[in-house]
């Protein structure tokens, strides 16, 4: 095939996996307020679909542009909105058996592969010299992943923590007033819980399909949200150490120094030690819950900044980028 | 940890300082524009080191206090984790408390039984009590990795800072202009005044020569790089030369430096003659100016200066260089400029000047100071041409060649880096993706043979430990057994 056949297979299969991402999310929407399970099923059928397709065009543009395909901001983007689906595929919904976040997680895909092909739109073409390194192509995909997991973990599921852990104490002081109006004693508040605890009843299947809307309201419980937001932020914590050591190894090779504090680095360092005082406030007394959770949002900014903002308009080595 | 949070947070703000004002040695020439437009903003931020945020006092204090309470904190794990290590787990009394608890008989005798899983468990990588005397209980845990990790993660910070302070503190970095077929002395003058040292170098430039033979960009079908290669000989004071090729991402370490392809450009030999008299031959390395946001940088013309200051009156040339004739015709009358990629006929436009150059010690700019300068003549000079200017100078064009820019620095920390940044990686890896698990395990005779009661827990990933565990307690009740039934 020629370069503008592969180009139009990317182009053709990146638009059918948004249009099966947004149908399966009206779908997991629908599943979330009406719980019926075949819903959930076409749903999860279709994500994969959207996802299979979503491969076919990356792999395509990798073709069409001859190199690897991650390059410029189009193709960041793309990656990252695959690999946010398919971590909430395989560690949401196969491992932590939660199904019913699907609806958020593809909004959130949609908007950057939407966001990517409205302003970041590229024909496919070769990189600039410094960028043709391997350690480059490791340090790109490591930052990808690694931003799809924080991205998923603290803008995902932890603004979801913080609306449904704010209903939950609502619904507990209501309960606490009643109680006290029928001068019983109050019910116990709900347990703190250390680092990585399992909240209480709550064992795997608790949130299966079948199971309709819990005392909780439409959510998992917020202990839930809490716990899936840590492990994904915590699993992709060394993921992205990563990214910046691999980057770090290949400014040394290209420009003779591994640390420059330019834009790109200090914004990268910036995220990484917001989200290093996530997992540290999640470890440490009065900070656990809710304020933990405002330090992950700080993270999620910070990693905004640090993959729009720098890429587009702060003007730095990495600039070469190809944006 | 109260502590150790706040100031993390602190050290993340005082970064987004640093990365909203511009910084010496990344913006430079904002600073200086600030310096002229601002100058009460300039002073203020010149005084709070706000233009070097990551070497200012406030943000050594952050992280200085931050290594000082990670000292105090790591002191008492690393004890408790070594105690931890030398202890061996204790077996309990009453298992059917625990989270997790099983059942089961088999035929072997308890001590037969015990000692099977002290194997098993052994062979799965679980610490396990001693034997003393104790042939109908075991206790055993997993996961120490957890600790481990965390504390070696922790104290790489240490190496990180000491490959810092060796490597920033006793090497130096600059930039070094070469033009093709010119040899380069590694030496702190040679740097033409973009040197950084660091503050116990000891003045030990190495002097190692760099004979630049050739040097070859490739572009590609669109006209954009695709490589750029410096090739000549080096040689270290007291060795023989050796070859050396110098590309992108491929720098060569030579006598302890590393050299790195960092950049390139047009280096025209432009001859001035006084009459018969040849009073300037050399080839002026030309650059670009700063490229105006949204420009395609290669297609801005490569300028370039000549100053004699012994004629008198002094007088100082600027040159623009383009690709053959027709580039030159399209810029003047579209004001378009193309790229210089390939030298096709080349051209050189001049404007002579004529005045007081105004000469600083070290003249390294391209640019003219022309408060004393009055425009004298103007022209053109093709490749191998020379044009009259008047007064019996005349100009001349024999040759084009290239210069490439290098990268030449001496990091002594590099390893420690390294070093320091597996460590933080396996240690953060074996922090976060393993838990801790406890089991015990205790043998009670029967008729029949012996009860297994197994009982445990996990403190971090209760839910995979659910499923480990019940394959833990298939494979203590002899799951073995089964095998060997079927072989
Ligand atoms: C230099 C910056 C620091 C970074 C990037 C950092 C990063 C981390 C990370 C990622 C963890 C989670 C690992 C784990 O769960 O075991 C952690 C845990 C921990 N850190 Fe730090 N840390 C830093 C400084 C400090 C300091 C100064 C202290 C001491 C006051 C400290 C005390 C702790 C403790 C006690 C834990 C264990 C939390 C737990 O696992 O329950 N850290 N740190």
């Amino acid at each position: 095939m020629t370069i503008d056949q592969w180009t139009s297979v990317s182009r053709a299969a990146f638009t059918a996996a948004l249009v099966a991402y947004l149908v399966s999310m009206l779908l997991y929407f629908h599943f979330l307020a009406f719980r019926r399970k075949t819903v959930w099923k076409v749903a999860i059928a279709l994500a994969s679909i959207g996802l299979v397709s979503h491969i076919l065009a990356v792999v395509a543009r990798g073709m069409a542009a001859e190199r690897v395909p991650w390059g410029n901001m189009y193709e960041y983007s793309s990656l990252l909105a695959l690999l946010v689906v398919a971590g909430y595929l395989f560690i949401v919904e196969l491992r932590y058996r939660v199904h019913t976040l699907g609806g958020f997680v593809l909004g959130f895909a949609i908007l950057t592969m939407a966001v990517a092909a409205m302003f970041f739109y590229r024909g496919p073409a070769p990189l600039v010299p410094a960028l043709n390194s391997y350690w480059i192509k490791i340090h790109v995909v490591a930052a990808i992943t690694g931003s799809a997991l924080f991205a998923l973990g603290s803008g995902v599921f932890t603004p979801l923590y913080l609306w449904q852990s704010r209903r939950e104490r609502r619904r507990d002081e209501r309960l606490r007033a009643e109680a006290a109006e029928l001068g019983a004693k109050s019910p116990a508040p709900i347990m703190g819980g250390s680092l990585d605890d399992d909240p209480p009843g709550y064992e795997a299947g608790a949130d299966e399909p079948a199971a309709g809307p819990s005392r909780h309201g439409l959510l998992p419980p917020a202990e839930v949200l809490d716990r899936l937001a840590y492990r994904t932020i915590a699993f992709a914590f060394p993921i992205w150490t990563f990214a910046v050591i691999a980057g770090a190894i290949w400014a040394e090779r290209a420009w003779g120094r591994y640390w420059g504090w330019d834009p790109k680095e200090t914004w990268s360092f910036i995220t990484w030690v917001v989200f290093a005082g996530y997992l540290h406030a999640r470890a440490t007394a009065g900070w656990k819950g809710r304020k933990a959770a405002v330090v992950a949002l700080v993270g999620f900014a910070s990693l905004l900044v640090t993959y729009y903002v720098v890429n587009i308009w702060v003007v730095g080595l990495h600039s070469y980028k190809g944006f | 940890m109260r502590t150790a949070l706040v100031l993390l947070l602190l050290l993340a703000a005082a970064s987004v300082v640093g990365s909203l004002i511009p910084q010496h040695g990344v913006a430079d020439p904002r600073i200086a524009a600030m310096e002229l437009d601002h100058p009460l903003r300039y002073d203020i931020y010149e005084a709070l080191g706000f233009f070097d945020v990551y070497g200012s006092v406030w943000f050594t204090l952050i992280y200085g206090l931050l290594l000082v309470s990670l000292v105090a904190c790591l002191f008492p794990r690393t004890r408790a984790l070594l105690r931890s290590i030398r202890s061996r787990p204790q077996p309990v009394h009453e298992l059917d408390g625990f989270r997790h608890y099983a059942e089961r008989e088999v035929a072997a005798d308890p001590a037969r039984a015990i000692a099977r899983a002290r194997k098993v468990l052994r062979r799965r990588f679980f610490r396990v009590s001693k034997t003393n005397g104790a042939t109908r209980a075991l206790a055993a845990e997993k996961g120490i990795a957890r600790e481990a990790g965390s504390l070696i993660f922790h104290w790489s910070f240490f190496l990180i800072l000491i490959g810092i302070a060796l490597g920033k503190g006793t090497g130096f970095a600059g930039n070094a202009v070469i033009v093709e077929g010119e040899t380069w002395t590694e030496a702190h003058a040679n740097y033409d005044g973009n040197i950084v040292e660091g503050r116990f170098f000891n003045e030990a430039h190495t002097g190692l020569q760099l004979d630049v033979r050739d040097f070859q960009v490739t572009y590609r079908e669109d006209g954009s790089a695709e490589d750029f290669v410096t090739r000549g000989e080096v040689t270290v004071p007291g060795n023989r030369a050796e070859p050396v090729e110098i590309s992108v991402n491929h720098p060569a370490a030579v006598g302890g430096v590393k050299l790195y392809q960092f950049g390139f450009g047009w280096a025209p030999i432009v001859e001035v003659r006084d009459g018969s008299e040849l009073i300037a031959s050399r080839p002026v390395p030309f650059s670009q100016l700063a490229s105006p946001p949204g420009a395609d940088p290669r297609a801005l013309p490569w300028n370039g200066v000549v100053r004699l200051p012994s004629l008198r009156p002094q007088v100082g040339i600027e040159l623009s260089l383009w690709p053959d004739s027709s580039a030159l015709v399209q810029f003047l009358e579209t004001g378009e400029s193309s790229p210089m990629l390939r030298p096709v006929d080349p051209v050189m436009t001049y404007v002579v000047y004529r005045g007081a150059l105004r000469l600083k010690s070290v003249e390294t700019s391209n640019e003219l100071d022309k408060s004393a300068l009055q425009v004298w003549k103007r022209g053109a000079v093709g490749l191998g041409g020379s044009e009259e200017i008047g007064n019996g100078l005349t100009i001349s064009f024999p040759e084009l060649r290239e210069y490439t820019v290098l990268h030449v620095s001496r990091d002594r920390g590099v390893m420690i880096m390294l070093v320091a940044a597996v460590l933080v990686l396996a240690g953060l890896v074996a922090a976060l993706y393993s838990s801790r698990r406890k089991l015990w395990v205790q043998a009670e005779p029967v008729e029949t043979g012996t009860v297994l009661k197994v009982g445990g827990f996990a403190l971090q990933r209760r839910m995979q430990f659910e499923e480990e565990f019940s394959r833990l307690v298939d494979e203590l009740a002899g799951g073995s057994e089964k095998r060997a039934g079927i072989r």
